[in-house]
């Protein structure tokens, strides 16, 4: 009976495993300057990985991270793609930001595989610029200076607005083109003058004094920069005697920078949640003490949460699709609307795997102490072209 | 508005000014461009904060008061200076320029990296002398308080190393390493003295700019002295390597033609400020290659 061996091991294959774990593969900094902004991102992606283990898993699997530093390092960003990809992973979490997470995310997607960005919030990182299975689930940046934009028009009667652009990264553009677009849409409003400074410029008087020349201070200061630029135009601003009030993006949210103002008054930013504890959703609060218990300490920006949300929305999309392949993943994405999720809604469309309108919670800083104030979803979703800045 | 352009102008033309003053002042004793300036720059920033990655900064030395603090951080960056000046740049006294150089990038990647192991890399936020950036109103001009403490200190330093160059004997020294280094030697100026004391003069700089940023921008950030580093470098080949006068007249230069482009360039050229401005740097070197003053030593003699 020579042939009995091979039966028996067909019988063997045949009978039903123990599920293999299913793999999801961190491509992200974990040193450089950018593991400050793609651990605590990272941290709530795992957060909500645990939530699914603890509850039986993924397609009856339990979810195994593998990961891979890029040492912030666009080379090593390709790399530490193709080594998660060795490592097994089935999707790919890469670097928040878009130059740093993109080389990554394209050996993803040349392995048909769904990558999300962390937190990107340019609209290059997804179908425009990685490809048609890459997501990021944070809020577009446009979609935050457009909020402000309505927001203060509508709340704070602004009718004046000047445009303070840092021309760093694409982000600070993002945030100025959504506020450009939307607040001379508003009745009454006009921007009254811009003008550009650069992140680490040692200082910004030349800026100030045109802003001074004016001849009435302007009603809001769309200051599209991100730290340490921002910090250091505020407080230029503010000892100068500028008093309009400051809107800015997401990035500038958290109290850490607080100390280079201090008693900062009438700085404005839209969130996707209050790390505060006082975001009106429970889901929120939740969330922050338990990566209060995993890291010790409370996220120390609203840049948490995207990770979070990202694991939410890719697993759900597996349960619907019933497997981890990409495409397959990629269209349920892409039919979600409004997908409800702890942070606000989320939407996918075959043309645009980001945000472009949320509901965001705007935190305004009084006497040197955040605070949520209001929650805004503009009152119309970002057109393409202007999320592609033509 | 000419007179507030005035104050804006030599507000940051000075801190390019004394970054300069620090790289050519190395450059003039042993042809050396030393990179990590800038990285001493952050040290001398970080050293007022505890080391810790927490996202909140706590004050360590920062929290001393204003006339003990200065002399503390002036001589953390000379003794970092020092240090570094033992440690990496003595071994390689005999080394090429090239080299030399090299060795001061490596010097400077690892400075960074052990910011970012001490301090994390998030920005932090320092409050240091808030008060400072208070308007005063000078004629028709409103500056603050900092630029104008800027311009006195920049005014005093410039006449404290004049006077240390040309009525002291390490003046002499040092002038006369810059001149001809062998020469020096053989006639008895003793080489680690002087180089010494210029790594030392040029650590205390590097804390000056540091002062000034955290009093101007309130932040510290792992990579704050590459911009300014690049700014210095470009104003000391500007000034002619080597000479002292040059690269204070090249930073306040540069500094300069920069508030001006930001005050006169059209809304749509003004992100290409540095654009400008970089022309402007290669303008002056085709007319002028070896900078605005090469200092005798450095011109080539048939």
């Amino acid at each position: 009976m020579k042939l009995a061996p091979g039966i028996l091991a067909t019988l063997a294959l045949a009978t039903p495993l123990k599920a293999e774990d299913l793999t999801i593969g961190f491509a992200i900094a974990k040193s450089g300057w950018m593991e400050a902004y793609d651990t605590p991102a990272a941290t709530a992606a795992k957060i909500r990985i645990d939530e699914i283990n603890a509850a039986g898993g993924l397609l009856g699997r339990q979810i195994k991270v593998v990961e891979a530093d890029t040492r912030t390092d666009r080379a090593e960003s390709a790399k530490a793609g193709l080594d998660v990809v060795d490592q097994g992973a089935e999707m790919m979490v890469v670097s928040c930001d878009y130059d740093f997470g993109a080389p990554a995310a394209l050996v993803a997607e040349g392995e048909g595989m769904n990558s999300f960005f962390l937190c990107a919030e340019d609209v290059k990182a997804g179908i425009q610029g990685v490809g048609p299975n890459s997501f990021s689930s944070s809020v577009l940046a446009p979609v935050q200076g457009a909020t402000m934009a309505e927001w203060s028009h509508a709340r704070r009667e602004a009718r004046t607005a000047y445009v303070l652009e840092d021309t760093f990264i694409e982000y600070n553009k993002g945030i100025c083109k959504g506020f450009d677009w939307m607040f001379p849409q508003l009745e009454g409003a006009s921007i009254v003058g811009s003008d550009t400074f650069k992140n680490d410029d040692a200082s910004i008087a030349s800026q100030i004094t045109r802003i001074k020349a004016l001849p009435e201070e302007p009603d809001v200061i769309m200051l599209c920069s991100v730290m340490p630029g921002a910090a250091a135009a505020v407080r230029q601003l503010r000892a100068a005697g500028i008093n309009s009030l400051i809107l800015n993006g997401s990035a500038v949210d958290g109290s850490y920078w607080l100390d280079a103002t201090p008693d900062l008054s009438g700085f404005v930013v839209p969130v996707q949640g209050s790390i505060y504890g006082d975001d009106p959703r429970p889901e929120v609060e939740a969330f922050n003490k338990a990566y209060e218990a995993k890291t010790g300490a409370r996220p120390a920006s609203q840049y948490a949460y995207p990770g979070y949300v990202l694991i939410d929305l890719w697993a759900k999309a597996v349960e619907h699709a019933g497997t981890t392949e990409g495409a397959a993943v990629t269209a349920e994405l892409e039919r979600m609307t409004d997908e409800p999720t702890a942070f606000g809604p989320r939407s996918f469309t075959p043309e645009l795997h980001h945000q472009n309108t949320a509901l965001m919670q705007i935190i305004e800083i009084t006497g040197g102490k955040p605070a949520r104030v209001d929650e805004w979803r503009i009152s119309q979703p970002v057109p393409l072209d202007v999320l592609m800045g033509q | 508005m000419s007179l507030q352009l005035l104050f804006d102008a030599l507000a940051l033309g000075g801190i390019h000014a004394i970054a300069a003053l620090g790289i050519a002042l190395i450059f003039g004793v042993m042809r050396l461009v030393n990179f990590a300036h800038g990285q001493f720059i952050a040290c001398a920033v970080f050293a007022l904060i505890l080391p810790s990655a927490d996202a909140l900064a706590v004050l360590g030395l920062g929290r001393l008061p204003a006339p003990v603090l200065v002399p503390v951080i002036l001589s953390v960056g000379a003794g970092l200076a020092l240090a570094a000046e033992a440690l990496v740049f003595r071994p390689m006294r005999n080394a090429s320029p090239v080299t030399l150089m090299v060795g001061s990038f490596a010097l400077g990647v690892a400075l960074q990296n052990l910011l970012l192991v001490l301090y994390g890399g998030r920005p932090k936020a320092i409050s240091l002398w808030a008060g400072l950036g208070h308007p005063v109103r000078i004629g028709s001009a409103e500056v603050p308080l900092l630029q104008l403490i800027v311009i006195a200190a920049i005014i005093v330093i410039l006449v404290g190393l004049a006077l240390l160059l040309r009525r002291s004997r390490i003046g002499l020294e040092m002038r006369a390493a810059a001149e001809d280094f062998g020469m020096a030697r053989m006639l008895g100026v003793p080489a680690n003295r002087v180089i010494s004391g210029a790594f030392a003069l040029s650590g205390s700089l590097a804390a000056v700019v540091a002062l000034v940023l955290v009093a101007q921008t309130g932040i510290a950030d792992v990579r704050m002295g590459g911009q300014i580093m690049l700014v210095a470098f470009i104003a000391t080949v500007v000034g002619g390597m080597g000479s002292l006068s040059g690269a204070v007249v090249a930073g306040l230069g540069i500094g300069a033609v920069s508030a001006l482009l930001q005050a006169g360039l059209p809304p749509e050229a003004r992100p290409f400020r540095d654009a400008f401005l970089y022309a402007a740097v290669i303008l002056v070197l085709l007319f002028r290659p070896q900078g605005l003053f090469a200092p005798v030593g450095t011109r080539t003699r048939v």
